[in-house]
């Protein structure tokens, strides 16, 4: 059994794979503001889920902003471990965009699974679901009630500031003027879709394309994204606990290099 | 990426400091014993001044220096509470400020500031800005932009040693000086031995393992930029040469275990030396770095004027793209170069506007990948520097897996 730990700003997620690469367990839990503690609990959690046995884990890798501050055998980076999912995925896959709590990265990988290039926003709220989080609370709806509302929306708003602060005012001035929630949280959404969009834009979009990180949960930002760039996307099943499985894989192919090597 | 390796610095660079300190000190003596003082921006006639008895200081090398040292934000601050805007120029910014609080610390306040229009969009306003805060006289030199070869035989060769001379009878005129042809070749002399010196030093940085690192060409430079034409500049490049070229004979690598020779892009990030370190731990050295090659020029002692003229003329920023890009490619090659860290600088859009298609042809014709970080080279308030390790590491893992 081999263990990865994605320990994102927003949310720690664990994956347990088997010999056969295969998920056994996994779990996703609040990083909060200790990662230590986030991911032991989100790896009990996971544990407990299939009464597994910790004594079975034979590696261990960390992905993740908080990689450095959490335990585990050794550790690798977001990039790497999400092209490495990708490609045993969807070996089709060339174009990874992934969005997360506090960034968002485009990743090009080639036939062989490679990285070839990689770009990152991460000085910047705006294009992360940090946004999403700050404008659901303006807002006042839950951050998991945006996708259906996103899908009511007849025209939506259009939000032209680039920073996080200042469409914040935007968004209050389109309250005030009685715009309909669903159009504004559409909006929203394309907002963040052009932003990304800017930014894969510089390494390009190759067929097929992947969506990864806890925001392609939200099928309507997917809907907004997918407009934008022209292309219908892979989506997985569960889009957040990637990078944590590409970090056990990691795990597994150092004990395999360590057999052969 | 968890090894931790060994890295240092040379000797040599390490007397920087005290040479940066005597030259400060030499300046401000200069000032109380009636001497005239300009502050000029880079690659103006800094051996023209100093045969002319007029000690130049650099608020560009200021501003660098506050900012290694963290004595900056006073600066910064001062001229944001002035009004001027954080998107300014931080270089600028500083140079403003310090002015602004009475510029009575390294730097002597001016009797002349000298500016050319040969490399910066900033440097005219800035200079002009300071000259109303300073009321002091003020020279403006311009620099006709080089696309080939052919411009440095024609009149923009001509127009440029006019305005020399235009300066030394200013100076002549406002100080009091006596302009001395002999003077003028010595300085023209020993600048380009500094930069003939300087020039064999980086080459050296082509032997693996690299003699040199990133955090050594990053100080060493300061002869170069406001030393041009002294014994002092000359040596010191002797020195450090001695010093590495016993580094290359003894196979002494600047790091241990040199796994990736990498090239920077850019300025240096002044206030974050602690970044090119962090690339020294993982086993990854800078080799070469387009700033640090942009310093040296070969003066021809007989014809100083025109050297000076051609030197302020072709300097980096102000020549075709096309010559950069092809410099860089051959440079690429020559030092075995595995990977470039572009530094997109908030400040210096002169630097940072071209770096996408240099990036893009680097990596389309010789396959080599390189790495975008954004950041401010005096300003350490547009650091993020957990954000830029995790770049960097995810960088350093994906050339580990070519």
């Amino acid at each position: 059994m081999y263990l990865g730990i994605d320990a994102g700003a927003s949310a720690t997620k664990v994956v347990l794979i088997d010999e056969s690469e295969r998920i056994i367990s996994y779990a996703i839990v609040p990083s909060g503001i200790d990662f230590m503690e986030a991911s032991r609990k989100a790896l009990e959690k996971a544990l407990s889920l299939h009464n597994l046995d910790l004594n079975d884990l034979k590696y261990s890798v960390a992905t993740g902003y908080g990689r450095r501050l959490i335990k585990a055998d050794s550790i690798s980076t977001e990039v790497l471990c999400i092209a490495r999912a990708a490609y045993k995925l969807y070996p089709s896959v060339r174009t990874i965009i992934d969005v997360g709590g506090q960034d968002s990265k485009a990743i090009k990988i080639d036939k062989h699974g490679k990285v070839t290039n990689f770009v990152m926003n991460d000085k910047c709220a705006a294009g992360t679901g940090r946004f999403l989080e700050v404008m659901s609370n303006i807002i006042g709806v839950k951050i998991d009630e945006l996708s259906a509302l996103h899908f009511k929306s007849t025209s939506p708003v259009k939000i032209t500031s680039t920073c996080t602060v200042f469409a914040e005012s935007e968004v209050v001035s389109y309250l005030s003027q009685g715009y309909k929630i669903e159009d504004i949280i559409a909006g929203l959404h394309n907002a963040i879709a052009d932003r990304i969009y800017l930014m894969a834009s510089t390494i390009g979009f190759e067929k097929e394309v992947l969506f990864t990180g806890g925001v392609a949960k939200n099928k309507g930002f997917v809907e907004s994204l997918s407009q934008k760039i022209g292309i219908k996307p892979i989506l997985p099943k569960e889009p957040q606990i990637i990078c944590a499985y590409g970090a056990a894989l990691t795990a597994k192919s150092k004990v395999s290099k360590r057999k052969f090597g | 990426m968890k090894s931790q390796k060994r890295s240092s610095i040379l000797r040599t660079t390490k007397k920087i400091g005290d040479l940066i300190m005597e030259y400060f000190t030499r300046a401000w003596d200069r000032k109380n014993e009636g001497k005239p003082i300009a502050w000029v921006t880079v690659f103006t006639p800094i051996e023209l001044l100093y045969a002319l008895d007029i000690t130049p200081v650099a608020p560009e090398h200021f501003a660098a220096m506050c900012s290694a040292r963290g004595l900056i934000l006073d600066f910064l601050e001062k001229a944001e509470k002035n009004g001027y805007s954080q998107t300014l120029c931080s270089y600028s910014r500083c140079g403003l400020g310090y002015a602004l609080s009475g510029a009575a610390g390294f730097m002597p306040p001016p009797d002349l500031l000298l500016t050319f229009r040969n490399s910066c969009d900033v440097y005219v306003k800035w200079w002009q800005s300071l000259a109303m805060h300073l009321k002091v006289p003020l020279f403006i030199g311009e620099a006709p932009y080089v696309l080939s070869e052919e411009d440095l035989n024609n009149y923009v060769l001509d127009f440029t040693v006019n305005q020399l001379e235009q300066l030394i009878k200013l100076a002549e005129e406002k100080f009091k000086v006596k302009f001395n042809m002999e003077n003028l070749i010595k300085r023209v002399e020993l600048s380009d031995i500094a930069s003939e010196l300087w020039l064999k030093i980086l080459n050296l940085r082509r032997t693996k393992p690299c003699p040199l690192g990133g955090r050594d060409s990053a100080s060493d430079i300061f002869p170069l930029v406001v030393l041009q034409g002294t014994e002092d500049a000359v040596n010191f490049y002797k020195e450090l040469l001695a010093e590495v070229d016993e580094k290359v004979r003894k196979h002494e690598g600047i790091i241990e275990n040199e796994r990736f020779r990498l090239a920077f892009d850019g300025i240096w990030i002044w206030h974050a030396f602690d970044m090119i370190k962090y690339f020294e731990e993982r086993g990854a050295v800078f080799v070469y770095e387009p700033y640090s090659e942009a310093w040296a020029y070969r003066l021809d002692k007989s014809k100083p004027l025109e050297s000076i003229a051609k030197k302020i003329l072709t300097m980096g920023l102000n020549i075709d793209i096309d010559l950069r890009i092809k410099n860089f490619m051959d440079k690429i090659k020559k030092y075995n170069i595995d990977g470039v860290i572009i530094f997109s600088n908030r400040s210096c859009k002169t630097w940072s506007a071209p770096q996408i298609v240099t990036a893009e042809i680097l990596n389309k014709e010789l396959n080599v990948p390189y790495l975008i970080i954004e950041a401010d080279m005096a300003d350490p308030r547009q650091y993020a520097k957990a954000q830029i390790e995790n770049r960097i590491d995810a960088f350093l893992e994906t050339l580990e897996e070519r």
